[in-house]
């Protein structure tokens, strides 16, 4: 049987150009360059969208600012400030959310948890007796736990993140209104029976000539924590790989449970420590407080270029997120805008963050 | 049967003809002017190393790949199909080697799937689709049942259960499997001969894409080599295998490997009567045995064996990634005992290891060539858990040249780069820890020509400076120039230790899970 004819024509052609093998190995294959520079500057721009976003909508509103003897109500600095104290509590979960989301998870405990470290803040100084500190130190590390603990029967037990956390949203929000004898808990300053020391109504005062709430300032602070944790220390490239691709993490030698876990736990402190906070300003304990903040949360998070696949995202966007989201509140109610259009807008701003991303994502696998 | 359809005289028109089909992903070239006739009722076999273009040309043909340069004609008529469904409609089927099946439906449901015959237009009439399910799967053999859920057949059986999907449609004139017999068994691989001698004694013309030669003077008629995107040969699948195996790699491959090392006298790997067994055993996941081995500080040696053969699963044990289990005998690294833990437990005794699924367990693809390289090596890179940025630039001043990567930038996105240098920063990984011991698994797979080269020149020059290297890979000529030594694994069994200059013939027949040609040796 012998070689068809015009089979072996096509052989001795392949042998002549195979024969040209090694010059190719010399100067090897050009990389992809042209393509590769393109996508990097797309790549900036997705990077930083809530960031654009955020400029956007600070132009919206100076022009759309109502104004009073010339003066921009919007610009003014009473208004800034209210801007950054009104998102500074989901703001604070929604830094911690981050770390869990790039690592591939999602917390729906959140709210709730800020609920239950509201009220058992409130209770361990009115009714137990501790001091600010200590009543504070005490309700960190338990929402820190209370992460630490999702986080084991997630690892451990082989259940995703999203179940574990949904039952311990039901579970936070439970003890939260056990421990609230399900009211509201009223704080009033003073040394007596019954009373709260008057330093933790620090936490609703405002600096700087009363301008600036502190719960702004431990917004900006926990922001700042969290983008240097995230962006210089070795478990902020854990947390990426993690969340990129598990199994690669692993055979790199890291801890894929410890990370995933230290995740969790972050995220509780972070929740507690707006649960904190919003108790400090209220001036009152409601166990049902935080009610849908983890939904707000994770909005500033994904407007704020974080995939829900994990292994991107950063916490400067997630903070342009947020304070996009509460900016455009903002500018809504100063022009005495119905409340029903705000969430119709957030509901697009939503979409139209997350349709850039499915764009940058399908840009980056072809 | 016929022996064979190559007689120039008697050809019958072609039924599917290729004229310089190309293709190009981003900036590889994949296919290069490829000529390809298909005659009615043969087997045409398609080979070709990793990388050599096998996937993109079915891919063509079955209707995935609609955008690419060249001319198709079927039945003498010019077509470019737009999807394999449009394919499928003009007669053209395919089996893909992930197959199409919904494990949860019953065989009958999966056959008619989205065409289910209707009674009154709305209600699925079952017993129409059971009737003439059964009908369909008597031609490709029968024995299956139309009730059976697909999730609980063997393999062999989903397979025919695909084919018969193909068929459900109606008698296609074409039908492409790719690698159809990579995941079989030797008796179930007969059963899938059988079915494919039936529809070849009907006219369907088969297009076989294979890895295995043996296989293919079994039951091919012609066979298509393809090599580095051309169609190098269209030979008689009687043609010897030695022939067969010259066309695979091509005379000039040969410059590509580097010469061959001198091995030291200090044993970095030492294997005794070793043997793991999994706690929980499955059939997927061949647990290795019996082996008896030794890898030397400057030596490289390479893993040969068939699919299963449990090449794979020995590097995931010696790295810790086995499923658990118990090992028996005995594992020492540099003359110490190797307790089996964890990855981090083999990277702090000096071994590395590359996984073979780059996308799947290597690369973190929403990240930087300069955070997929430094991964491994963030401890040594950092202060109190602070990574730093000068230190990081001393590893990327270390590993670029080294390791020859191409990218726009060490901030490019991973995935930017071609296969290969992707491979080369996953080896780059591991070398920034600076292993003693390197365990490479298909470190060449889905690589083009110059880097493959590349990566063998690299790895030879890093063993001359004392590392030991233990490489698997399913391509044969690739651990022949290259390695020093050659094990080869059976089921699980290390069977020889052979020097990289024996005969393929006999190197492949070891490796051959049959009894008979173990008795021949």
């Amino acid at each position: 049987m012998s070689t068809h004819p015009t089979d072996s024509g096509m052989a001795t052609a392949e042998f002549a150009a195979a024969a040209e093998a090694p010059t190719a190995l010399d100067d090897g294959k050009p990389p992809a360059t042209a393509g590769a520079r393109k996508w990097l500057q797309f790549r900036f721009l997705i990077r930083f969208q809530s960031l654009l976003g955020l400029v956007l909508v600070l132009f919206g509103g100076i022009i759309f600012s109502p104004r009073r003897n010339g003066e921009i109500l919007f610009l003014s600095a009473d208004n800034l400030a209210n801007i950054v104290r009104s998102v500074s509590e989901t703001g604070i979960i929604a830094v911690g959310m981050t770390f869990v989301i790039i690592a591939g998870g999602i917390d729906l405990s959140v709210g709730a948890v800020l609920g239950l470290s509201g009220v058992l803040v409130a209770r361990l100084m009115i009714d137990w007796n501790y001091g600010t500190a200590l009543a504070i130190v005490i309700v960190l590390i338990a929402g820190l736990l209370f992460g630490v603990l999702q986080g084991l029967v997630s690892n451990y037990m082989r259940i995703q993140a999203f179940i574990v956390t949904l039952a311990g949203l039901q579970l936070a929000r439970g003890l939260a209104r056990t421990i609230s004898g399900d009211k509201f808990i009223n704080i009033s300053y003073g040394d007596g029976a019954k009373q709260a020391p008057s330093s933790f109504s620090v936490l609703g005062d405002r600096f700087f000539g009363g301008v600036l709430p502190v719960s702004a300032l431990v917004f900006l602070g926990v922001g700042i924590i969290g983008a240097v944790m995230l962006n210089t220390t070795r478990f902020g490239r854990h947390v990426f790989a993690v969340g990129g691709n598990e199994r690669a993490a692993r055979l790199s030698g890291i801890n894929v449970r410890y990370v995933k876990i230290v995740t969790f736990a972050i995220c509780g402190l972070t929740a507690a420590l707006s649960g904190i906070l919003d108790a400090g300003q209220l001036a009152f304990a409601n166990p049902d407080s935080g009610t849908g903040y983890e939904l707000t949360a994770i909005a500033a998070v994904v407007i704020g270029g974080t995939s829900l696949f994990g292994g991107e995202g950063t916490v400067v966007g997630t903070l342009a997120g947020a304070l996009l989201l509460g900016t455009l509140n903002n500018i809504l109610q100063l022009n005495n805008i119905n409340a029903n259009l705000q969430l119709i807008v957030t509901a697009t701003i939503i979409v139209l963050a997350a349709a850039l991303q499915h764009l940058a994502s399908r840009r980056r696998s072809t | 049967m016929e022996p064979n359809g190559a007689a120039p005289n008697g050809t019958p028109p072609p039924l599917l003809e290729m004229q310089g089909i190309g293709k190009a992903f981003g900036g590889v070239r994949a296919l290069r002017g490829v000529d390809l006739t298909i005659r009615p009722g043969e087997v045409h076999a398609l080979i070709g190393e990793n990388g050599a273009g096998k996937s993109t040309l079915m891919n063509i043909m079955s209707g995935a790949i609609a955008d690419y340069e060249g001319k198709m004609r079927l039945s003498g008529l010019e077509i470019r199909f737009s999807s394999p469904q449009g394919a499928l409609k003009v007669g053209v089927a395919t089996v893909f080697q992930e197959l199409d099946l919904v494990p949860g439906l019953s065989v009958a449901h999966n056959l008619f799937l989205g065409q289910e015959p209707r009674r009154s237009g709305i209600f699925v009439d079952n017993s129409t689709m059971h009737r003439r399910a059964e009908a369909v799967l008597q031609r490709v053999g029968g024995g299956i049942s139309p009730r059976s859920i697909v999730g609980n057949l063997r393999l062999g059986q989903q397979q025919a259960v695909a084919i018969a999907k193909a068929l459900a449609v109606g008698e296609p004139r074409i039908l492409i499997l790719d690698e159809p017999t990579a995941a079989l068994s030797t008796h179930e691989v007969e059963r899938l001969f059988e079915i494919i001698r039936l529809l070849r004694s009907r006219g369907v013309a088969i297009v076989f894409i294979s890895h295995r030669l043996e296989e293919i003077s079994q039951i091919g008629d012609r066979v298509t080599v393809l090599r580095d995107g051309r169609a190098v040969a269209t030979v008689p699948a009687s043609t010897p295998q030695e022939q067969l195996v010259s066309l695979l790699i091509g005379e000039s491959l040969r410059a590509l490997f580097p010469p061959a090392g001198t091995a030291r006298s200090e044993d970095r790997l030492t294997l005794e009567n070793f043997s793991y067994r999994p706690r929980r055993p499955s059939p997927e996941w061949q647990a290795p045995h019996d082996i008896n081995l030794t890898v030397r500080a400057g030596e490289i040696v390479g893993l040969v064996g068939l699919l299963g053969a449990g090449r794979t699963e020995l590097l995931q044990v010696l790295y810790g990634t086995a499923p658990p289990g118990l090992q028996s005998g005995s594992v020492k690294v540099d003359g110490r005992p190797l307790r089996i833990g964890s990855p981090l437990a083999a990277l702090r005794r000096g071994i590395g290891f590359v996984p073979d699924d780059r996308r799947g367990s290597g690369l973190v693809t929403t990240r930087s060539v300069t955070e997929n390289l430094i991964l491994a090596d963030l401890k040594r890179l950092s202060t109190v858990g602070v990574v730093r940025a000068g230190r990081v630039r001393d590893a990327l001043r270390w590993g670029l040249p080294r390791l020859k990567i191409k990218a726009a930038g060490a901030d490019a996105p991973i995935l930017s780069l071609s296969g290969g240098n992707q491979q080369k920063v996953l080896i780059g990984r591991i070398l920034l820890r600076q292993p003693d011991l390197l365990l490479l698994d298909e470190p060449t797979r889905g690589v083009d020509i110059g880097a493959k080269a590349e990566i063998y020149h690299l790895v030879r020059s890093l063993a001359a400076s004392g590392l030991a290297v233990l490489v698997a890979s399913s391509e044969l000529p690739e651990l022949a120039g290259w390695c020093d030594r050659l094990v080869v694994l059976r089921q699980g069994r290390m069977v020889a230790d052979l020097p990289p200059d024996t005969d393929p013939a006999r190197v492949l027949a070891l490796a051959a899970d049959t009894n008979t040609t173990q008795e021949q040796q």
